[in-house]
């Protein structure tokens, strides 16, 4: 009797092994993102699901594209209901920070690659612990037409470093060029974000840039206000295309940039209306690029550029397999593959290992050279999202005379404090 | 004090039933419409009261999808009053709501006209009715390129010498230029439901008026329109709960809500609140808050329309 419940006994914990190796085996990690269906991003995506199912056999990596501009609402949804992917592209700032309860710390797991990635700060709670790993780094530039600058009798090799050069060129450029000075699309929100962000790199200290975090400098306070108004006043010169309130930005604005319809942009420094983009329509030697300076800089020295942590993987808590989940978040980062990111889709890796060496394109060495010396935090990042979208609101009032500065500013101050309370 | 006709017809009435409950082919004909009707109930409950019971609670949670959700009473509830983003909302909706009128007004008048058999009435009634068949999202794609700043709209007000207008972006524009897109996309609808309930009033008493020497103006405006009065409010109330839960397409390709909240309805402000906000409590009472003035609406036009029904 005693040997058959021996045997019995073994043969339940032969099956618990067997069972648990199978699935161990049998594990397929969900990924959701918004790029790896893009052509060119796919390169990156193959490699890392080639190296990672290469070194874990029995693991299956299935990538999920979500549609960008709903991701979050879908990304709420599994949250909520504490299922779907395992791994989670995520933007970083207020989009990763307000979600950190429903991702994975992993400060322990990447502690060896802490020093090879950069980024790290836009993914991490407010006590430092960080919940995602970059992949490339954001920022915003100031892209221009070097033809344009042509006609419109300005050097095209001299890139304003002031306010007064910039509004100088944009005088020249409306009266001789007969453009606009800057595309602008507002229909998101998303051409004030970019505003705030550049003229903060440089017209607010750093200590600004922490209190901004900390939401202790407020919205009518000087320098923020500085920027609100600034960005009525230009709107008032005439700086930007018409229309601007009904055109997206993402693509709408960077189109009619490409088409020569406006002499400007404000764009970006990763994979889609930047460096890359622009030289391929325009050529590359027609494309200028330049930090915007602030009207007022904050402290002397060179002009800076916001940048920080672009976007990430993030491991979710529900997920079942949340070692592989982590190991295969660091293999996003990993170099080699951050190498074929970076070459095949332009986007400025947050690996340092990457070799940008064989750059070539005027433009991205102009952005290579700020990310060693200049560089800025991203205020709109620093808001809360509630404030990230009153300020669309505002935005776009101000544009259409309903509201002023002043007013933008006090309901601005409400729905700060307001989400700082929580 | 009841009449004895009233008296007659309720116990026949009664009587009836007797014999139903007796007849054992009846019995099972109601068993049968019972499991007939129980899917359709099954899915009403399970899709339409269990989430509007849940999203009542959450509505009193301070939920944002992420952390478990405490009790806060009333306070979301508060919270809108103070809202200048819901009120405006609501001010939208009030707004929308005043344009019924000629949501129900243009397709009759059109309907009547194809009913009277003008020219080419078939191919009108198949125009009309053709956008109603394409998703609201294809419709905004279509409209942004009619209607943004350098779109045909304003090339054609260009080529008469016309300044171009910011339809989209103005928030004086904004508004109407979606209720235009909508109502463009859906009369044909109200178009098919009038000509079928035209086609219903009785021909003798349109004879009869023509024979007593009522104009044509007269015949519609005495006869065919009072005849018409269920059709009228069935309509009304289906556009009124079309337009207050079926415009988040456009608005979300249109204006995205703005300028401001120019264009901002309660249903995109609910999904802006849980999608892009990480707000479900809050966008739950939203939700409730529209459940209840529909649910008003729709009891209100239906009484009406019972009343009428009586009459």
């Amino acid at each position: 009797m005693m040997k058959t419940r021996t045997i019995l006994l073994a043969a339940a914990a032969l099956a618990g092994l067997a069972t648990t190796a199978a699935r161990a085996e049998d594990a397929t990690l969900t990924v959701w993102d918004w790029k790896s269906g893009d052509p060119v991003t796919a390169p990156y995506y193959e490699k890392v699901k080639a190296d990672f199912e290469a070194a874990h056999p029995g693991v299956t990596v299935n990538y999920v594209m979500q549609p960008h501009d709903q991701y979050y609402t879908l990304l709420g949804t599994a949250i909520a209901a504490s299922r779907g992917p395992d791994l989670v592209l995520v933007h970083g700032g207020s989009q990763a920070k307000e979600r950190v309860g429903a991702f994975v710390k992993l400060d322990e797991a990447i502690a060896d690659i802490r020093n090879d990635v950069v980024g790290w700060g836009e993914f991490a709670d407010a006590a430092g612990a960080v919940y995602a790993v970059p992949l490339s780094i954001q920022g915003f530039m100031v892209y221009y037409n070097k033809d344009l600058y042509t006609k419109a009798g300005l050097d095209p090799e001299k890139a304003p470093a002031t306010w007064a050069e910039l509004e100088a060129n944009c005088a020249a450029i409306k009266e001789k060029a007969g453009v606009a000075c800057f595309a602008l699309g507002n229909k998101e929100g998303f051409g004030a974000d970019f505003f705030l962000s550049a003229l903060a790199a440089n017209g607010w200290t750093d200590a600004q840039q922490a209190d901004w975090a900390a939401g202790t400098l407020h919205w009518s306070d000087a320098p923020v206000k500085a920027v609100v108004a600034e960005w009525l006043e230009t709107w008032k010169t005439g700086w930007y295309s018409e229309g601007a309130n009904s055109t997206l930005k993402f693509m709408d604005e960077y189109e009619s940039f490409m088409r020569g319809e406006n002499a400007h942009t404000i764009g970006l420094i990763s994979d889609v209306a930047h460096w890359k983009q622009f030289d391929e329509f325009l050529g590359a030697d027609k494309v200028g690029a330049f930090p915007m300076p602030a009207p007022t800089p904050a402290a002397e020295g060179p002009v800076r550029m916001p940048f920080a942590g672009g976007i990430g993987y993030a491991v979710t808590r529900f997920s079942p397999h949340q070692d592989l989940a982590i190991a295969l978040a660091k293999s996003f980062a990993a170099p080699a593959a951050m190498q074929i990111f970076f070459e095949s889709a332009g986007a400025i890796p947050a690996s340092t290992k990457v070799d940008t060496s064989g750059l070539s394109s005027p433009s991205a060495k102009v952005v290579l050279a700020l990310l060693g010396c200049c560089g800025a935090s991203i205020a709109h990042n620093n808001m809360s999202t509630a404030e990230v979208e009153e300020w669309h609101r505002q935005s776009q009032l101000l544009f259409t005379g309903e509201t002023t500065v002043d007013g933008a500013v006090t309901r601005l101050d409400e729905v700060q404090a307001a989400a700082k309370k929580k | 004090m009841t009449s004895a006709t009233e008296t007659h017809g309720t116990a026949t009435a009664v009587r009836a039933r007797e014999l139903l409950d007796r007849n054992p082919a009846s019995r099972a004909e109601r068993r049968f419409g019972i499991l007939f009707v129980l899917p359709a109930l099954a899915l009403v409950i399970v899709f339409r009261i269990v989430p509007l019971v849940w999203g009542a609670g959450y509505s009193l949670t301070d939920y944002n999808g992420i952390d478990a959700p405490s009790y806060i009473g009333l306070q979301n509830y508060a919270a809108l009053a103070t809202d200048p983003a819901f009120r405006d909302s609501i001010v939208n909706t009030l707004i929308l709501l005043a344009t019924l009128p000629v949501w129900i007004g243009l397709p009759l008048v059109l309907a009547i006209l194809i009913h009277q058999g003008v020219p080419g009435g078939r191919l009108f009634r198949a125009v009309y009715f053709f956008p109603a068949v394409l998703s609201s999202v294809i419709v905004g794609a279509i409209f942004n390129m009619v209607l943004r700043y350098d779109g045909s709209f304003n090339a054609m007000l260009g080529s008469l010498g016309l300044s171009p207008v910011d339809w989209l972006g103005n928030s004086n524009t904004a508004l109407f230029a979606l209720i235009g897109v909508q109502l463009w996309s859906t009369f044909g609808m109200n178009v098919l439901i009038f000509l079928a309930g035209l086609s219903t009033v009785p021909e003798e008493l349109v004879e009869a008026a023509k024979l007593d020497g009522a104009s044509t103006l007269q015949t519609w405006r005495h006869v065919v329109v009072p005849s018409m009065v269920p059709i009228i409010e069935f309509a009304t109330v289906a556009t009124t709960i079309g337009v207050l839960t079926s415009m988040f397409g456009l608005i979300y390709v249109l204006t995205a809500g703005g300028p401001g909240t120019s264009t901002t309805l309660p249903e995109y402000l609910i999904w802006l609140e849980q999608g892009r906000m990480n707000r479900p409590g809050y966008a739950s009472a939203i939700s409730i808050v529209l459940f209840g003035v529909m649910a008003v609406l729709a009891l209100v036009q239906i009484r009406i329309m019972t009343k009428n029904a009586e009459i």
